[in-house]
């Protein structure tokens, strides 16, 4: 019952966000039945713990008193903001979304009948009702998933289900296609988007496809028909889907860097953004060096002409990989000593002065104004919008992102089974002892810190090319944040949880324009139903898989009787 | 032949307390060694001190004739002294053949980019290092664990894994922390089985700490008993046994050492 009354406060003040901030407008006439559910889902999960000890009876009185108690509340507030604005009161200037139409929403009647004062009492009682059922319905949903229904029903396996989930994404790559044809007038004009939700759908479910084909000749025949599909998507798809997809790939390949710092080798680094910063500010250096005051002037006065590119896209790769690095080491060397969450605030202090830099030395990067048209990448001397009618600007940077991450992807994996990964993985697991086992740590660190560097600064130079414009503010704490979080919700340490965590982060809020401003808000719940609910991350790698599974059978291990006193003193850094 | 280990005033300081103080000691090539005290006596610093985890205030330790004092545990153990943890501390989030391929990092040579690449060479040296490190296990006992995550064994078979990876370094002089700490009396027997088969197979030189005085008595051929940071007693078990000194050290002034070597686990 406690527990029931602080989870309705807890669902009273979130949903009091939500009003405030204006959701309900968005969600028009579905305003009450997605908040009631959203409410349940909360509801579970609050619940969920106390579902362990207590009985079905005490679990449905928990569930029901948090209902009702939101949904007084939430009635109360609702009646309240309607009759001041009823009463012509603005509350605009304090609360700028409290507005009749967002009332109205929650309330199911025009917005006329909120300025009218004409809301039938019934209407209120409604919201009281779906919170109240809601309460109901989560503490059921906690019934059920203890009642070990929901473990028979994971347990049931579906006849052939490994093949259905190979097949799965050919059928929808095979769709992406139909969608394409010239004569489909499925979903109107919402068409573009349902092609691009199917578009990283598919290639979301072919990660699991790749896994369900386990080893041999099926993965390999799998992974190359997949691989087929995902490179003939730059040629069939069109400029917007294109583009998208191309922000993805770049932040896989940013993901899968990050990957290998934070994932691999334990060091939180919140700075990461810098390193993609320094690979998109190289390139717009040498291909774009008539926008950069002073480098400009610096080649007039050494007679080159600065109005031509000094590199192309591909001769500029090995310049971007070293200054990147060098960043990397740059970084790498003062946070050496530094563990946990103070890496963490040292490196999130170097993203931001690296972007502060770049707003700041005007006469180097054109501060604000930014550097412009950058050169886009060539093959055969020419970029292949104009080779051929088949692939767009963005259609050209999508493939490229897609060979960028494969490489990155090999390397990575190559790494991780070797001796440099190993050092790397012992190193996080127990710093001390990996030094005394034999792992250099300055190197070893140092190592990851530049090879992750590399590749954001690959990333950051494809960014360039796909932005043609860059300007201090594309490069905020907010892509170093982006970039941990695909990690998290993919999987860390998993390479395909790294792309699954792209698809969903990057690419699923462009399907949701709608709710795009409310983006930060999604992520953040997002996150945090993760940790409760799947801490691995959706993919997870095979070491964190067998941890978890440690946990389920693991052997008691009894504690070791040695003496305290003994640890204390001389244990000291144990 | 020169003694492998000669540490000469060894002096470790933690603020006000001097953990260990003036120790002299020598170990001798392929022999069985071990270090005894009450809790807090500076057993444990005096390990750190040797590999590097602590750096003494005085004294030289020499190891094969060169110093390590002022070197890094990563240099030590590249030099041949390999150890063990009190609290066993192994990777926990690998399996127990990767832990044992952790403890041949510093005999490997391969670079990134041989890894990157795959060379020949770096193939070679992978299959080499697992070979090794299976070989290792057979050694210790854990033939058919490879797969299992280290913090899933039984905790004997952790201590042999801590064994194992130890080992993985090729190490002339092997430090064991309480070796036989926590274990019944069948594993007892087994660790104590193992370390003379690392002297006799291996060649490799032993120096323990253990708390364990059957295991002590049985297969040291040197003891020597550290108190409140000073060397008190030195020599072999049986006289060491004898010496007033240490029966006060562990038992307190007054009490005659008529009481079973067992009592002394009682004291921890």
């Amino acid at each position: 019952m406690n527990k029931g009354l602080t989870t309705g406060l807890i669902a009273f003040g979130s949903l009091t966000y939500l009003i405030l901030t204006g959701v309900p407008i968005r969600l028009a006439q579905a305003a009450l039945p997605v908040l009631a559910v959203l409410a349940a889902l909360f509801f579970s999960l609050m619940l969920r713990r106390q579902g362990r000890e207590s009985s079905s009876s005490e679990l449905l009185a928990s569930g029901l008193t948090a209902g009702v108690v939101a949904g007084l509340l939430t009635t109360a507030e609702v009646w309240l903001f309607s009759s001041l604005l009823g009463n012509g009161i603005k509350v605009q200037p304090i609360f700028d979304k409290i507005v009749p139409l967002n009332m109205a929403a929650l309330l199911g009647v025009r917005a006329g009948a909120i300025i009218k004062g004409e809301v039938a009492l019934g209407q209120y009682a409604l919201i009281a009702i779906y919170l109240a059922a809601a309460g109901l319905a989560g503490s059921l949903l906690v019934l059920f998933t203890r009642s070990g229904a929901a473990a028979r029903l994971r347990g049931v396996r579906i006849p052939g289900g490994r093949w259905l989930t190979i097949v799965l994404p050919f059928v929808l790559f095979a769709y992406i296609y139909y969608l394409g044809l010239s004569g489909v007038t499925a979903f109107g004009n919402n068409r573009n988007i349902v092609r691009l939700l199917i578009v990283l759908v598919a290639t979301g479910t072919g990660l699991f496809a790749l896994r369900a084909a386990q080893e041999g000749l099926v993965q390999l025949v799998t992974g190359a028909l997949l691989a087929a599909a995902l490179l003939s998507l730059p040629f069939i798809l069109n400029q917007f889907q294109n583009s998208v997809m191309s922000i993805v790939f770049i932040f896989v390949m940013m993901g899968l860097g990050l990957n290998i710092v934070v994932g691999y080798a334990g060091l939180l680094d919140l700075g990461y953004v810098a390193f993609f910063a320094i690979g998109a500010y190289v390139y717009a250096f040498v291909s774009a060096p008539f926008s950069s005051p002073y480098i400009s002037s610096l080649l007039a006065g050494m007679g080159i002409s600065p109005d031509a590119p000094l590199l192309g896209y591909w001769s500029a790769i090995p310049l971007a990989i070293i200054t990147a690095a060098i960043g990397g080491i740059l970084l790498g060397i003062p946070v050496l000593r530094l563990r946990g969450d103070y890496l963490a605030i040292v490196t999130l202090g170097f993203g931001e002065i690296i972007r502060l830099f770049l707003l700041n030395l005007d006469e180097l990067t054109n501060g604000p104004r930014g550097l412009l048209r950058i050169a886009q990448p060539t093959i055969f001397g020419a970029a292949p919008p104009d080779l051929t009618s088949h692939l767009d600007a963005q259609g050209w940077i999508f493939l490229l992102a897609i060979f960028g991450s494969a490489v990155v992807a090999f390397v990575a994996i190559r790494l991780n089974d070797s001796r440099l990964g190993r050092a790397w993985v012992a190193m996080r697991e127990d710093e001390d002892v990996a030094q005394a086992t034999g792992v250099h740590l300055v190197q070893t660190k140092l190592l990851a810190f530049a090879i992750g560097a590399i590749c954001a600064g690959l990333a950051g130079q494809l960014y360039a090319a796909r932005q043609i414009n860059i300007f201090p503010e594309n490069f905020t704490l907010f892509v170093s944040i982006d970039a941990l979080s695909l990690i998290i919700v993919g999987g860390m340490g998993s390479i395909p949880g790294v792309v699954l965590g792209a698809l969903a982060l990057k690419g699923l809020p462009e399907v949701l324009r709608g709710v795009d401003e409310y983006r930060i808000i999604v992520f953040a719940a997002l996150l945090i139903v993760m940790m409760i609910v799947r801490p691995e991350g959706i993919l997870p790698s095979a070491r964190r898989r067998r941890e978890l599974h440690s946990q389920l059978g693991a052997i008691p291990v009894p504690a070791p009787d040695e003496g305290p006193l003994d640890e204390e003193i001389e244990g000291g850094r144990s | 032949m020169a003694p492998l280990l000669e540490a000469k005033g060894v002096t470790k300081v933690f603020g006000g307390l001097t953990a260990v103080d003036q120790v002299d000691l020598v170990i001798e090539r392929r022999s069985i060694a071990s270090l005894i005290g009450p809790n807090g006596a500076g057993k444990t610093t005096f390990f750190n001190c040797m590999t590097g985890l602590y750096q003494p205030e005085e004294g030289s330790i020499l190891f094969d004739g060169r110093p390590l004092v002022g070197q890094r545990s990563d240099q030590i153990i590249g030099l041949g002294i390999a150890r063990t943890y009190q609290n066993i501390r192994l990777f926990k989030g690998m399996t127990v053949l990767e832990n044992v391929l952790v403890g041949q990092h510093v005999r490997m040579k391969a670079t990134p980019l041989g890894a990157i690449l795959r060379t020949a060479s770096q193939r070679a040296e992978e299959r080499q290092t697992r070979e090794f490190a299976l070989e290792l296990l057979e050694f210790v006992g854990l033939a058919g664990e490879e797969d299992i995550l280290s913090t899933n064994l039984a905790y004997g078979d952790q201590r042999l894994l801590e064994i194992a990876r130890a080992l993985g370094s090729r190490p002339q002089l092997l430090l064991l922390d309480e070796p036989a700490a926590g274990m019944n009396p069948r594993e007892t027997e087994k660790m104590m089985g193992l370390v003379h088969r690392l002297r006799d197979e291996k060649g490799i030189t032993v120096f323990l700490i253990e708390h364990d005085m059957k295991v002590v008595m049985n297969i040291s051929e040197k003891v020597t008993v550290l108190d409140y940071g000073k060397k008190i007693a030195e020599g072999k078990p049986a006289e060491v046994r004898a010496n007033p000194r240490v029966v006060e050290a562990y038992l307190g002034p007054g009490v005659l050492m008529d009481a079973p070597p067992k009592a002394e686990k009682k004291g921890e």
